[in-house]
């Protein structure tokens, strides 16, 4: 049996998630021996492999169409699903917007932004995906494994990604549980 | 006594005790969050709920009253589950993202739950309603998207101060914590600013705008020592970081306030706005310049030694009554006993202690009582003091009490903060408050009094508080009412240090007189304008300050001194009682204590200023038996 698959992408979110797990440093030497790191933002695959992945991380919350593909083809395509950070978790920050609607949220963003010179416009090109409520992952596809935190400590990304590379089930209490 | 077994541990416990406290006594932890141990317990969180062997449903640890050989269960996984979903519950109600909150991160008691019952996210989403936010008040902000509608606040306000402002409006979702009858906001509502619900709230509902982001409470230096702004003398514990002050909350163990405070303890105290001197600085050429300490003092030296050992027309001295009683000790010392003016006081100039004293003194009694008095009084009359102006915890104590039927009558001559929540107001008018207090103990044919009359003669346990605005005759009279009526007495007196300072005879009214030379102890005081008017016109002045003062432009000398949060020493509060200040700050560099300021100056005049200055607590007959 080969080294378990592990492919993560990216949401609604700040790529903060993904920037917490680089700072996990010289440990990613340590996650590549025992795991095959595959399609994630930051390598050149970009799709979890269609055969399937042990592991499928998801950073952010679902915000669009396009996000919603994404995680139902994660989802789809992974044994276990990750949901790390507070975005993905619980609809984080990108979530503030749901207590306004969709209208006044695109207005302040396109319009009535401090930057917009004269009259601004919001984007309506059918090609781009279309925007939705902010949701958290496990409204959208059920999730296995929750790692909250803004962002999760490098400690724990680290913990969570060893203990599934090894084949184990990673338990976030404790000094591990942070929500912020 | 009944027996309960909690956990498997059998305790006996007195009648009465809830399930939350027996299992307190028992070492049994159960998580909570609407109660509060210094409120009366509400059951409205429902997170304490626990199994009771033989009930059909689960039950509120915290109101529940344990009755005999009850068997409580506290971590079953029936109890876990419903723990879980309680908290789902709350989270799902509002606003609860802890990313942008100032409390999250270890001060926020409902993020800690959900860590302690192991939650790693939420079984159901927020409906995502917004819901008010109030920033109206220039200390705290209300955000209702926070709040967990556990009524913490609303039973401060009504119970510890016994102020009512706060409510609660609407049922279910719709509940809205809000002040007075809902359309005021708090800024323009009855509150007083005394931020005990800044204190008790679990989240970031009510969040103090001075403290925020500034540090949590793992990250914060704490201090408990007292307030000095004013002669009660309230435990607080001070939050400070990298010597920067964070916050202030009144001490829960203090017996003198039991946590509670007013705005000038916890709030104007952080509000800061004069600026610091940080060197010595001496006259030249009719600008003040920076000097070091020993040039100012060999300059002080050089203009009172001529001076010394005139009483009429050399050194008038004066001190503020925030200084610790170590230092007036040694301004005493110092000012009349070396230098043997005949005008040394205190900024108070004694309106606040000095009827007394004389009294204490003429009769060689104490006769005042403690403010505990307040909490179990049934009649209360204030006499020549507005407690919404000054002393304002007392006034609380009071305020809290009347719910619980204590009656309040208010002898004064002039408007009173309190008029409204009193029973009976008499206003002495053109006639003098003695007047008024003496047609009181004998009150035959006085129909206008009859009111207050009434309520005296029906109240077992009266209690006559007094303020500034009582004269020695006014007193005399006050406390034969008050022994005609078997009651209690308490004087309010002025500042910190009031009482020391009358017991130090520091108290006779400022006059310049032909004295050559003014030393003003200020400390980190403010100045009364005819004090400051009488002072421009001395030859040569020397102020020890804190901070910058309008009586720089006629100093000559102006030394530095710390400020309330960096001094150390003792203070008498109007109840006798000795307190002990603890710094929370370390003063800049270049600026002394006022006791070593004194002490040096002093040296440099050849004087030693050491000695006991516990020996001048009861050196005198003081109004209040000095506990010390």
């Amino acid at each position: 049996m080969g080294k378990p698959k592990i492919a993560s992408d990216w949401l609604a979110g700040c790529a903060g998630c993904h920037m917490s797990l680089l700072d996990i440093d010289e440990r990613i030497i340590k996650i590549a021996e025992l795991a095959d790191l595959r399609a994630t933002p930051i390598t050149d695959l970009k799709e979890p492999d269609e055969d399937g992945v042990a592991v499928g991380i998801l950073e952010g919350g679902v915000n669009n169409s396009a996000n919603e593909e994404v995680a139902h083809r994660m989802r789809s395509r992974c044994s276990l699903l990750v949901a790390l950070g507070d975005c993905a978790v619980f609809g984080g920050v990108p979530a503030m917007r749901n207590m306004f609607t969709l209208e006044e949220s695109l207005r302040r963003a396109y319009v009535e932004t401090e930057s917009t010179d004269s009259e601004g416009k919001i984007p309506d090109d059918p090609e781009l995906a279309v925007p939705q409520k902010v949701r958290a992952l496990h409204e959208v596809v059920p999730v296995d494994i929750f790692v909250p935190g803004c962002p999760p400590d490098p400690d724990v990304i680290y913990y969570v990604l060893s203990e599934l590379a090894q084949g184990r089930k990673p338990e976030i209490i404790g000094d591990k549980l942070h929500w912020h | 006594m009944i027996t309960v077994t909690i956990d498997e541990k059998t305790i006996q416990v007195s009648e009465g005790t809830t399930v939350l406290k027996a299992a307190k006594m028992a070492g049994v932890e159960i998580p909570t969050l609407c109660d509060h141990p210094y409120l009366t317990p509400y059951g409205g969180c429902r997170l304490c709920l626990v199994e009771v062997q033989g009930a059909r449903t689960l039950q509120p640890a915290c109101t529940l009253p344990v009755s005999n050989n009850m068997v409580v269960h506290t971590s079953t996984e029936k109890v876990k589950s419903a723990r879980k979903f309680v908290l789902t519950l709350i989270f799902s109600e509002r606003n609860h993202f802890c990313p942008f909150c100032q409390l999250s991160g270890g001060d926020c008691e409902l993020q800690n739950a959900a860590y302690k019952e192991d939650m790693t996210h939420w079984q159901l989403q927020p409906n995502w309603t917004p819901y008010p936010v109030d920033a109206s008040h220039p200390y705290f902000i209300l955000d209702n998207n926070r709040c967990i509608l556990c009524r913490r606040c609303v039973r401060a306000c009504g119970e510890l101060v016994g102020n009512f402002t706060l409510g609660l409006e609407e049922r279910g979702a719709l509940s809205m914590l809000i002040a007075d009858l809902g359309s005021t906001p708090l800024g323009e509502s009855s509150c007083v600013s005394c931020g005990s619900c800044v204190q008790v709230c679990p989240t970031g509902a009510i969040i103090e705008r001075h403290s925020a982001y500034k540090g949590h409470d793992t990250q914060v230096q704490k201090t408990s020592t007292l307030c000095i702004g004013c002669s009660i003398g309230c435990g607080i514990v001070i939050d400070s970081r990298d010597n920067q002050l964070v916050r202030i909350n009144g001490d829960w163990e203090a017996a003198v306030n039991g946590g509670v405070l007013c705005k000038v303890g916890r709030f104007y105290q952080m509000d800061e706005k004069r600026k610091r001197v940080t060197s010595p600085m001496v006259r030249k050429e009719g600008a003040l310049k920076q000097a070091t300490w020993d040039e100012a003092l060999s300059y002080i030296v050089e203009h009172f030694k001529p001076l010394a050992g005139k009483s009429n027309n050399g050194i008038a001295a004066i001190a503020s009554t925030r200084l610790p009683a170590e230092a007036l000790f040694a301004f005493k010392k110092l000012f009349v006993e070396h230098l043997k003016s005949d005008m040394v006081t205190t900024l108070e100039e004694g309106m606040a202690t000095l009827a007394a004293a004389k009294l204490a003194e003429k009769t060689g009694k104490s006769f005042e009582g403690n403010l505990n008095a307040l909490d179990g009084a049934d009649c209360i009359l204030v006499a020549g003091a507005d407690l919404t102006q000054d002393h304002e915890v007392a006034g609380f104590f009071i305020k809290r009490a009347q719910p619980h039927g204590t009656k309040l009558i208010l002898v004064d001559s002039g408007t009173n903060g309190l008029d409204l929540a009193a029973d009976v107001t008499l206003k002495a008018g053109s006639g003098s408050l003695q007047d008024t207090l003496k047609r009181l103990a004998s009150p035959d044919n006085h129909s206008e009094l009859s009111g207050a009359v009434e309520l005296l003669a029906g109240a077992q346990k009266p209690v006559f508080l007094y303020g500034s605005g009582v004269n020695e005759g006014d007193l005399e009279a006050l406390l034969r009412l008050a022994e005609s009526y078997n009651g209690k007495v308490i004087g309010l007196k002025g500042g910190a240090n009031s009482l020391y300072a009358s017991q130090l005879r520091l108290e006779k009214p400022f006059k310049l007189n032909g004295h050559q030379a003014a030393y003003v102890a200020l400390g980190d005081d403010f100045l009364a304008q005819n004090i400051e008017d009488q002072l421009k016109d001395v030859p040569f002045l020397v102020v020890q300050t804190a901070y910058q003062t309008e009586l720089a432009e006629h100093a000559d000398v102006i030394l530095p001194v710390e400020m309330w949060a960096e001094v150390s020493g003792h203070y008498l509060n109007l109840e006798g009682k000795l307190q002990e200040a603890h710094p929370s700050l370390t003063a800049p560099k270049g600026v002394n204590s006022n006791l070593l300021t004194l002490e040096t100056l002093g040296a440099a005049l050849g004087y030693d200023l050491k000695g006991d200055w516990k020996t001048e607590l009861t050196a005198r007959t003081p109004a209040v038996a000095v506990a010390a």
